[in-house]
């Protein structure tokens, strides 16, 4: 049972970072933007994050640095392919580049440092609840943050007006402009919003999760988060679903290995990958995956 | 007009119409703004490092094109891009996004060095490197097998399978190179053990390797298949419009199976020329972002396999470029990728494209 | 449904002068050399129904793009209201009480109803003013009598109720003249008729109906006035219907007569049967029926049309012996050869060949020419080999192959280098008819075959289906226009939610068919 819950609990705590980013991306590609540069975004908020709470001091600072970094590369991401029309693809892994030099650039004397970051609150009360307490209510802040994200999300794309023409804008770009709303904007915004998500996301992996920062950290985590957002249908609950179980997949091997078991390193790292390869096979198989009918076409 | 003017005007008209000029110019004007602010935006970044942009920008070019031994290193580099950038345009014309060059050109790279071992010394010189290229093709193509598997089968997109399984592929190599092939007599580091000194690929002159010539070779087969063979028409028709092919009788599954197999297979023999002409030992981290660096060559070339040469050797300009960056700036190797992205950027930017997919 | 025409109160015969609701006045527009509006006026007033009557290429829908903003005149002016405006945008149309019904609809079928008429709904901010509008549509659904569940997404109705979807998005939004373009190509004659219904009570609530429409026994039903427009030209400006007979109209419509095809034919002698079709089922998709089980056979030398109302089956069907979506049944033979699975290879090599329902999605390959579709079209005929040459393609044996096919079928295709995907869709059409019709099959299944063309080109269509006929080879001929399948067909074959509902006569009076496409039993 304390196996259970350790992992569990290590799946909530190493998927939150993901499921920022796979949010993000939720409603990057609701609006018909795939945003494989979301690698890169997350990568901008780890390293921002860090940065600015070693240099302040205060972990909360983490939330606007990470958040500002990711929505400023993804702004750059979104002009890009959606006012000069290049390949949302081939301009995401350009992103990814971009991250990639930048924050090893800024990143060096970094490396090594120390940081006062996000440390475990324990919720009163439904931190005592058994199983469910351990696992959802003994966690950093940025964890309790996004169980609002999550109906956040949902809410902006299935009950507001702004989230009918993020879907519009995925769906029909054309139509929204009959309406008189730029197609463009709309996608610009929701890809800003996005990249905004995703930096959160990787400032959670750097000032919550490691508490340190390295090169290329994000170590692919922004490409399963754009997986997670096709195995969760595009929904937000299940793309939550969806990170918890990748994150369960990371922690895992070291949870295992805690416990005595022999398994190799790399077969624990290919695990997560993998697993998410199989659950995709295993969901799209299925019928009723319906991908935004302009998702990846430029306007 | 006076009869002097009219006299002259047909004849300036006929080559060039003032607002074609003015249009040229805006263009021209437009093109080098965007590549200047490139360079300018990458310096402003470096000097706020503390290095020195303009001495920085000499020795880039100091040790690229002024310097033989440096051309040498660009055409090591452009032989590999040049192979992963084909490995995604045939794919492309079946309208398959590859992103798995990376881990193609790893497991290439691993099967070679697999080749490498067991021939040990039993066989050496050119048959042990047909060999190893056989292998490493083999395994690329198998690597992306998987991947159309995947989307043919489970419905898979075959971009997110792709990019997954270049993940899975680097651990590949890093659990063989940490287990079962490490060298004992090494020096600690984890690695195989080293090529023998008779396996390597031949030169090309003092400074470069064979490389660039089979994948030059490789670049002119392949635009040669895609622009005159029934395969070729095949695939487009395929890329073009799956359902209208499908309905028009050809197979469509195999073809698309058949052009990422022989994308496969070329970021294979991508590993195996960049293992026996310059490695020469398996390592982790070996020919990382090769793959995700052929992708954008080919994207910039529309997926044209001549472009996709040019764009290579461009790309591979500014890799070793990068290097310099290290020695002389004491900044960090990656850093480069800030000055690749930049220019990618403004040439994607500065591209208008019509309506074009992912 | 008979009353119609005479609950109609000409405007005319009012005694004060009324300002128009619409005036629009010598609207011209070139598209390049193409003139498609030359001096265009319209005229709408308050609580009228007027048609625009006119062939495929008349410019009656750049006339109604114009109206809604989608394009802007070259010269002419509009005023609405009296007051001139311009319309630069279909948002400035809606706000001056414009609302179009397009023919391909513009819902967004993964929205539910609810969604999409909120989103043509005026608003601003984040916030959905949710019970205002679902109040809204319930009232305009009452208005219409359409019963629809909000929640439910557009992509799971049938193709008339989402119709009746957009005309309610339109009425919510604020609409007071309602455009309908070409609205009863998709309608079997009983929904036109509970259509032109709605359209009547909409008028007598102050509305006006502007209906564009090639079918002049439609306009003669509902239409206060009349408009026809000819070579981008108004020929006739709303006049009274009863002042002019309908061959009047026809001429005005056409130019020109033409000479009826011809009505006595030679009886083929039917003796075997190209395609027999035993317990077909095809299973259909997003929530459409599919084929339920069809018995159907095509003699030698026999035309069998298809009807039914839109997602009956057709679209089934034809796939089917296409060879492009999987089917299950007792029996399906073509020719002599008994087809054990669906297979576009098996189809095409058992002599099959389909003009396809949506050629843009099914035929069409964007940056191939015309020539280079023909290559792939016959890629798979015969052994495989025809046209290749060694590795590469015979590309001088296709384009000889290419310049007879256009010659026998004599449709004016288009330069055989053109790019397929840049063409109208008219032209579009007339390449697959030109593959399809000038060539060697035993059975040929024409989906919507006359789609985009204009009369001439019809006309020359029916010639060549019915020398398809002369050969002795089976056709099957899906389409929506009832008049065509009565004039070509042999036989009628009505479909209604994936079962055969009766087989007709020649003779079948068109009612008694449209009886039979909406369920009635035979």
């Amino acid at each position: 049972m304390s196996v259970l819950i350790t992992i569990v609990a290590g799946a909530v705590a190493g998927g939150t970072s993901i499921l920022y980013a796979a949010l993000g991306e939720t409603i990057s590609e609701r609006a018909g933007v795939i945003n494989v540069g979301t690698e890169g975004t997350m990568l901008v908020g780890a390293l921002a994050g860090f940065a600015a709470v070693v240099e302040v001091g205060n972990p909360w600072i983490a939330i606007p640095a990470g958040a500002a970094a990711g929505a400023a590369l993804a702004a750059v991401f979104a002009f890009v392919v959606i006012y000069r029309k290049a390949s949302q693809l081939a301009t995401g892994l350009v992103v990814m580049f971009l991250a990639l030099g930048i924050t090893s650039l800024y990143g060096a004397s970094y490396v090594s440092a120390d940081v006062h970051g996000f440390t475990t609150w324990k919720i009163p009360v439904l931190g005592a609840l058994p199983f469910f307490g351990r696992v959802f209510f003994e966690h950093d802040p940025l964890v309790y943050i996004s169980y609002f994200v999550v109906p956040a999300v949902w809410w902006l794309l299935f009950r507001s007006r702004w989230g009918l023409l993020i879907r519009t804008a995925g769906e029909r770009p054309e139509a929204l402009r009959a309406y008189g709303v730029s197609p463009s904007l709309v996608r610009l915004v929701a890809v800003t919003l996005g990249g905004a998500l995703a930096g959160i996301g990787g400032a959670q992996l750097s000032t919550a999760l490691a508490l340190s920062w390295s090169e290329g950290m994000t170590a692919g985590r922004g490409f399963v988060a754009v997986a997670l957002v096709i195995f969760g249908g595009w929904r937000p609950l299940r793309v939550m679903g969806g990170a918890y179980l990748f994150g369960a997949a990371i922690t895992i091997g070291s949870v295992l290995q805690v416990h005595g078991v022999q398994v190799n390193q790399f077969v624990l790292d290919a695990f997560p990958y993998v697993l998410t390869l199989v659950v995709l096979v295993a969901l799209m198989r299925r019928e009723g995956q319906q991908a935004p009918e302009a998702l990846g076409q430029s306007l | 007009m006076t009869g002097f003017a009219a006299s002259v005007a047909p004849a300036v008209r006929s080559r060039l119409t003032v607002p074609a000029a003015r249009h040229l110019a805006a263009r021209t004007l437009f093109w080098g703004g965007m590549y200047l602010s490139a360079l300018v935006i990458f310096g402003a970044f470096t000097a706020l490092r503390g290095a020195d942009p303009f001495a920085m920008y000499h020795a880039m070019w100091q040790s690229t094109v002024l310097n033989a031994y440096g051309r040498g290193q660009v055409l090591d580099k452009a032989a590999p891009f040049i192979l992963c950038g084909l490995a995604v345009a045939i794919p492309a014309r079946a309208g398959l996004v590859n992103i798995g060059g990376e881990g193609q050109i790893v497991i290439g790279v691993t099967a070679a060095g697999g080749v490498a071992l067991a021939l040990g010394t039993h066989v050496t010189g050119t048959p042990a490197l047909i060999l190893m290229g056989l292998g490493a093709m083999a395994a690329g193509a198998l690597w992306a097998a998987i991947a159309t598997v995947l989307r043919l089968v489970g419905n898979v997109n075959e971009a997110i399978a792709t990019l997954l399984l270049n993940y899975v592929g680097a651990d590949v190599l890093n659990y063989l190179v940490y287990g079962p092939w490490r060298d004992p007599a090494g020096n600690g580091q984890p690695a195989a053990k080293p090529l023998p000194e008779g396996d390597s690929l031949p030169k090309l002159g003092s400074y470069a390797h064979i490389g660039i010539v089979a994948a030059l070779v490789a670049a002119v087969v392949v635009a040669f298949a895609l622009k005159r063979t029934s395969w070729g028409f095949m695939l487009r028709c395929v890329g073009g419009n799956q359902t209208a092919a499908r309905r028009a009788g050809l197979k469509v599954a195999w073809l698309m199976m058949s052009a990422m197999l022989v994308g496969g297979a070329l970021a294979g023999l991508a590993g195996m020329i960049q293992f026996t002409g310059l490695e020469g030992q398996l390592r982790p981290g070996i020919a990382a972002t090769f793959g995700y660096t052929g992708f954008l060559a080919s994207w910039l070339a529309r997926h044209q396999p001549g472009k996709v040469v040019l764009a290579a050797g461009l790309l591979a300009g500014i890799a070793v470029a990068g290097d310099s960056l290290q020695i002389t700036s004491h900044l960090p190797g990656s850093t480069v990728n800030i000055l690749m992205a930049l220019i990618l950027l403004a040439m994607l930017a500065t591209r208008s494209r019509s309506k074009a997919a992912a | 449904m008979t009353g119609i025409a005479s609950m109609a109160a000409p405007v005319a015969e009012r005694s004060e002068p009324v300002t128009p609701l619409l005036d629009a006045s010598k609207l011209t527009i070139a598209f390049g050399p193409v003139v498609a509006n030359d001096e265009v006026s319209l005229t709408v007033y308050p609580s009228e129904i007027q048609c625009v009557l006119g062939e495929n290429g008349a410019g009656k829908s750049t006339l109604m793009k114009i109206l809604y903003g989608v394009y802007r005149p070259d010269s002419g002016s509009i005023s609405v209201d009296g007051q001139p405006v311009v319309i630069d945008s279909p948002l400035v149309a809606r706000k001056l009480g414009l609302g179009m019904v397009f023919q391909d609809f513009r819902l967004v079928p993964a929205l539910t109803v609810y969604e999409n008429v909120a989103l043509a709904a005026p608003g601003s901010g984040p916030l959905l003013r949710r019970r205002e509008i679902l109040g809204r549509l319930a009232e305009v659904s009452k208005s219409l009598g359409l019963d629809v569940d909000p929640q439910a997404p557009v992509r799971t109705l049938p193709i008339a109720q989402r119709q009746q979807v957009e005309i309610a998005k339109v009425l919510v939004a604020g609409a007071r003249i309602l455009i309908l373009d070409e609205p009863t190509s998709v309608l079997a004659p009983q929904e036109a008729d509970g259509l032109f219904e709605q359209m009547d009570q909409l008028r007598k609530a102050g509305m006006s109906v502007l209906i564009i429409t090639h079918k002049l026994r439609e306009a003669r039903k509902v239409a206060d006035r009349l408009t026809v427009l000819r070579g981008g030209k108004s020929v006739v400006e709303g006049v009274l219907p009863e002042t002019m007979n309908d061959s009047e109209l026809i001429e005005a419509m056409v130019g020109r007569s033409l000479a009826p095809l011809p009505a006595e034919r030679e009886t083929m002698p039917k003796e075997r049967n190209v395609l027999e079709l035993r317990r077909l089922k095809v299973p259909g998709q997003a929530g459409l029926a599919g084929l339920r089980g069809l018995d159907l056979t095509v003699a030698e030398g026999e035309v069998v049309g298809i009807a039914g109302v839109a997602g009956s089956g057709q679209r089934e069907l034809v796939d089917a012996l296409a060879g492009a979506r999987p089917w299950t049944a007792d029996s399906f033979a073509v020719g002599s050869a008994e087809l054990r699975r669906s297979d576009p290879v098996i189809a095409l090599r058992s002599g099959v060949s389909c003009v396809p329902e949506d050629p843009v999605a099914e035929w069409v390959i964007p940056g191939l020419t015309i020539v280079e579709h023909i290559v792939l079209a016959r890629m798979r005929e015969g052994n495989g080999t025809a046209g290749r040459r060694r590795l590469g393609i015979d590309w001088k044996h296709h384009r000889s192959k290419t310049g007879e096919l256009d010659a026998a079928a004599n449709l004016e295709m288009a330069a055989m280098d053109r790019q397929v995907a840049t063409l109208s869709g008219g032209n579009i059409q007339r390449v697959v008819l030109t593959h399809v019709l000038a060539g060697e099959s035993t059975l040929y299944v024409l989906a919507y075959p006359t789609r985009g063309l204009d009369v001439a080109s019809c006309r020359r269509v029916h010639e060549l289906v019915l020398a398809c006929r002369a050969k002795g080879a089976g056709v099957v001929i899906v389409s929506e226009d009832l008049d065509e399948l009565l004039l070509l067909s042999d036989r009628i074959a009505v479909l209604h939610d994936g079962h055969l509902a009766g087989i007709c006569d020649a003779g079948t009076d068109a009612q008694e068919i449209g009886r039979l496409m909406l369920g009635a039993a035979a």
